[in-house]
């Protein structure tokens, strides 16, 4: 699991944490079974602070996301096809949000938009 | 795990004419590391005196590990590390003696930790006190605080005169210290940046009342930064929307707003106004002079 954290940006650490991991489960790179770093682990490894570390791993067990285990590390969740392509649907909508936005200020239409993004995909797969 | 380390009701302390503390009501457990912020004067010294019962209140409560403040005894200061903002050792001894001396007082003392620490943070034990830099003196004082695997931990701008490495090496050791012993650990300082990196709870005063005690990830939830531009018509002279907390740059054509982001609505307000909103994260440099705020009113 390779995660980044900016303490400094304003995000909550926390919420960064969960959106990663979040995004790294919807798209496969995290797969069910697989374990979790611990607390410490992850705070040695992040210089981050342990109990923002036990916040963001209770809140994605909470969301079904993370299972713990008496005892043993904590690991990714089986989720159905179906549930995982929601969930990547959901997180690249947050992330074109801002893109929107801009695009409206700059008057963009949805088509050039679209447009770009096709082209910006295609140039990353060739 | 949850055990109230510090309680405060009521809390007052005056010095004469001065009010350095007023009305504090506060509750403090682990593990955490607390970051204790406000300007100078804010009274961030007088209350970590309180917790330690070196100073006692004029009016209201203080119990720090179960006891009221006044009947503190060395089984609960033996559970309690200081590091005081201009320590002071035994200057005939040195480093090493000083240590060994104090480790008599501790039933917990860490041998492993001291020899591990001293040498983490550069610390020459054979060095004479009298010779001790003011950043040396820091150092000998951390090692001193730490070693007796204390519950509780204060910490008064212990980073001032540590160089930038031993400051790094320092707020990554509160990492692990918290996490070994389930510490509460307090920490005033100036340095927001390097508070931001390390603690998970901010107790922010100012004039001697407490203007925030909260998650530092909830304060970030709760404020943002609003850039508004106008679309075709001018903005109004001032926004009269209750979340709006802060207006620091108000031009005809351009605004920079500080907002509460519970009630706030960016595409109403867009509509509203006739203007476009860049919504941006506060860090808690960003943060500071409007928890500071807070306080005044």
């Amino acid at each position: 699991m390779l995660i980044t954290i900016d303490v400094h940006s304003g995000v909550p650490a926390y919420r960064q944490l969960v959106d990663q991991i979040r995004i790294q489960v919807a798209g496969g790179r995290l797969q069910p079974g697989e374990e979790i770093p611990s607390t410490r682990a992850l705070s040695a490894e992040l210089s981050l602070n342990p109990m923002t570390i036990s916040r963001a791993y209770a809140l994605l067990e909470e969301e079904g996301l993370l299972e713990r285990r008496p005892g043993l590390p904590l690991v990714v969740r089986a989720r159905s096809g179906a549930t995982s392509a929601t969930a990547r649907g959901e997180q690249f909508a947050k992330a074109l949000r801002p893109l929107a936005r801009m695009a409206r200020q700059l008057g963009i239409s949805g088509k050039e938009a679209s447009d770009a993004l096709r082209r910006l995909i295609d140039d990353h797969e060739r | 795990m949850g055990e109230l380390v510090f309680e405060a009701s009521g809390l007052t302390k005056e010095f004469g004419e001065v009010t350095a503390l007023r009305d504090v009501s506060l509750s403090l457990s682990g593990p955490s590391i607390i970051g204790l912020i406000g300007r100078n004067a804010s009274g961030k010294t007088t209350l970590l005196r309180h917790i330690v019962g070196l100073q006692l209140p004029t009016r209201g409560q203080a119990r720090t590990l179960g006891v009221a403040t006044r009947n503190l005894r060395h089984e609960q200061l033996a559970r309690i590390g200081v590091v005081p903002d201009a320590p002071t050792f035994i200057r005939w001894m040195s480093a090493g003696e000083q240590l060994r001396y104090l480790s008599t007082f501790y039933p917990r003392w860490d041998l492993e930790r001291q020899s591990f620490l001293a040498g983490l943070l550069d610390l020459d034990l054979q060095a004479d006190i009298s010779g001790l830099s003011t950043g040396s003196a820091q150092k000998l004082a951390i090692v001193a605080a730490l070693c007796p695997r204390p519950d509780l931990i204060l910490l008064d701008e212990p980073v001032s005169n540590l160089d930038p490495i031993a400051r790094d090496q320092f707020l990554r050791l509160l990492l692990e210290v918290v996490q070994e012993d389930h510490a509460t650990i307090v920490i005033s300082s100036h340095v927001l940046h390097d508070i931001e990196s390390t603690v998970d709870w901010i107790v922010c005063l100012n004039n001697g009342t407490v203007a925030a005690d909260a998650a530092l990830d909830d304060l970030k939830d709760q404020y943002a930064e609003w850039r508004v531009l106008a679309r075709t018509r001018d903005l109004p002279d001032r926004f009269a929307d209750a979340f709006v907390v802060r207006q620091t740059v108000m031009e005809p054509r351009r605004a920079r707003l500080v907002v509460r982001t519970a009630g706030a609505d960016v595409r109403a307000f867009e509509h509203a106004h006739d203007a476009d909103v860049e919504v941006a994260p506060l860090n808690l440099p960003g943060l500071f002079p409007i928890l500071v705020d807070n306080g005044r009113h």
